[in-house]
């Protein structure tokens, strides 16, 4: 369901504020008997397999999440934190397990039909926009997300006047471009405008995929504040894949560490928030020992 | 000189009706290539196709307002063909349409019996209107032109709605569009195969202005198209839909008198192949050469496999 109006604006008009910090790890977090929005029981998927080059990318992963729950996925190199996010996003299927959101089996639901419960902001910003395509015309994609495209007129003039309205919020300039071919625009301002695309219309999951990496560090922290804002405000139940250790212990609710297709690692609640970057690396420092001693 | 001038006046009116016929191709060629990322040749099947069915109607006894569209069905088919060879077997979009133009040619003799059949006493689409003695290539011209502002039209009309631009999203990035909930298959069957039952449009149309099918009547027909698509496209732009949907039909036009006056100019006709060919060689290479490269979308454009 699209919140009410005044309430998203309120959020997208906070996004950009520079007298707003962050949200830190917050306490209004749902507690363990929020209803489950996200429930993955054993899932596993092999690349090349029966081949020299076979490689366990999953390997019997479960992992749940509350409604609003917002989960920091860290990792190594290949632990499979994008893996399991394309999973849950349907584009690529998995060889056994099930995947179920908010209640709704998705298991082996097209990523067309998943969409509705899945918004995602890659770390490209040139794949979560159509480029080719005016900013007015990526926002009613957005917003068809949820619902079928159909033989209605489709950029209408009060469609075109609430987008103008959201994006003005981002004091980005955008809304003045309406017309602009999202390839004109920087890197920032484009996953600025994936961010919106992405909880215009509220996702039952949010899926971040280090999003914020290929942004210059100024841009980098503009979009990861207003993505902290909105997720805070909303209370998207979100999973952030994040290098940034620093980033994983003052955000979200869990910290969730990846290791070699398997959830090692799942900090919540009152551990979440006596954890450190120190105790962290800590947890990566064993693991490569226990690799060097080959346990 | 001036004979040549007074034989491309001459020319003028047969011409333009020609191309109006064949600016559905033209935009058939346009769909897939611009709209959907899927560069597809199975026009060059699907025309004779549309060409063979409706003649086969006719010559059945059924009317001309009848057999074109069992034509436009008949590429609609050859079309989805197309798709579903890419989308299932994963065969690369020029070759799976290849493949099919390849099948339809056999299809296509099966359906005539014989390599041509002449379409004389049936009425065709340009009979029902009647202007007087001399007037064919105008009644010709009212009537194409009138089924070219009506296509136009529609597809204005259905590229402004939710659908329309739902559909473009799938050829500028397919993986993006399908994550917003749009069903990227079903997006490109329909737009190759519109594209099909454009190409069997525009045969159902040339066997009527020609009365008379032959089997052969696509081949060379593509680089045509495309060449009559760079034109419109330099002359008008495609940054917007509105000029990429026209861009087809004013190439064609300007293309063909081009081509005429070739011809007027005393250009052999067998040599009109290599200069078309270059003139497309030239359109493509052209912004390469000058150093452009990311303005060059078709050179470089992505080709989904
Ligand atoms: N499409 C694919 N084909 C083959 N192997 C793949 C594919 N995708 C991922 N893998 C393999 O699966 C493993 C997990 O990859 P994944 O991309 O999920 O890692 P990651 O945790 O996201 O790493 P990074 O931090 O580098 O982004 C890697 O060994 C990778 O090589
Ligand atoms: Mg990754």
């Amino acid at each position: 369901m699209l919140r009410s109006r005044p309430a998203l604006l309120d959020v997208i008009a906070s996004w950009t504020d520079p007298f707003l910090s962050a949200p830190r790890a917050a306490d209004s977090f749902p507690n363990k008997w929020a209803p489950e929005m996200l429930n993955i029981t054993n899932l596993r998927r092999t690349f090349f397999a029966g081949t020299a080059d076979e490689k366990v990318a999953l390997d019997g992963l479960s992992l749940s999440l509350g409604k609003g729950e917002f989960g920091v996925i860290i990792g190594s190199n290949g632990a499979g934190k994008s893996t399991l996010l394309n999973a849950i996003s349907g584009a690529l299927q998995v060889d056994e397990g099930t995947i179920a959101i908010a209640d709704d089996d998705v298991t082996r639901m097209p990523v067309h039909d998943r969409a509705r419960h899945v918004a995602r902001v890659f770390q490209d910003p040139m794949k979560g926009t159509a480029s080719g395509m005016t900013i007015a015309e990526n926002m009613l994609l957005a917003e068809l997300r949820t619902s079928k495209a159909r033989l209605k007129p489709g950029l209408t003039r009060k469609r075109l006047d609430n987008y103008r309205e959201q994006l003005s919020y981002l004091k980005l300039g955008l809304e003045d471009r309406m017309d602009t071919q999202v390839s004109l625009l920087s890197g920032g301002q484009r996953q600025s405008l994936s961010l919106v695309m992405a909880v215009i219309k509220e996702p039952d999951i949010l899926l971040l995929d280090e999003h914020t990496a290929a942004l210059d560090p100024r841009t980098a922290n503009l979009v990861l504040n207003a993505t902290l804002r909105a997720v805070s405000a909303l209370k998207l139940t979100t999973l952030m894949v994040s290098h940034n250790m620093q980033h994983a212990v003052d955000y979200g609710n869990r910290i969730l560490m990846l290791e070699a297709g398997k959830v090692k690692l799942d900090i919540s609640g009152a551990e979440k928030k006596g954890v450190s970057v120190q105790s962290l690396t800590n947890h990566f420092a064993i693991k490569s020992d226990r690799m060097l001693l080959g346990a | 000189m001036n004979e040549v001038i007074s034989t491309f006046i001459a020319l003028i009116p047969v011409t333009l009706a020609q191309s109006l016929i064949l600016s559905f191709v033209v935009l058939a060629i346009m769909i897939p290539f611009r709209i959907l990322s899927f560069p597809d040749l199975t026009s060059e099947g699907a025309y004779p196709l549309g060409g063979a069915v409706c003649a086969i109607a006719m010559v059945s006894g059924v009317p001309a307002y009848l057999a074109i569209p069992l034509a436009v069905v008949a590429g609609f088919v050859a079309g989805c063909a197309t798709a579903l060879i890419h989308l299932r077997f994963k065969i690369h979009t020029l070759l799976a349409g290849i493949l099919v133009t390849t099948m339809l040619y056999s299809v296509n003799l099966r359906i005539l019996g014989k390599p041509n059949v002449p379409l004389f006493k049936e009425t065709k689409l340009f009979d029902y209107l009647d202007l007087g003695k001399g007037m064919n290539n105008l009644e010709k011209i009212l009537i194409v032109g009138l089924l070219m502002g009506v296509v136009g039209f529609g597809l204005r009309l259905w590229f402004m709605t939710e659908r329309g631009i739902a559909m473009r999203a799938v050829g500028d990035n397919p993986d993006m569009a399908e994550a917003q909930g749009n069903n990227v298959d079903r997006a490109i069957f329909l737009g190759v195969g519109a594209a099909g039952g454009c190409a069997a449009l525009s045969g159902s149309l040339m066997v009527q202005s020609q009365a008379f099918v032959d089997v052969n009547m696509g081949i060379g027909l593509l680089i045509n198209a495309l060449a009559a698509l760079m034109i419109g496209e330099t002359i008008l732009g495609r940054r917007k839909i509105s000029q990429q949907l026209l861009a087809p039909f004013v190439g064609s036009l300007i293309y063909y008198q081009l081509i005429s006056f070739c011809l007027a100019a005393g250009l052999a006709p067998s040599d009109l192949k290599i200069a078309t060919g270059i003139f497309v060689l030239v359109m493509l290479g052209a912004p390469i050469l000058k150093g452009k490269r990311n303005t060059t979308r078709l050179a470089k454009e992505s080709i989904r496999e």
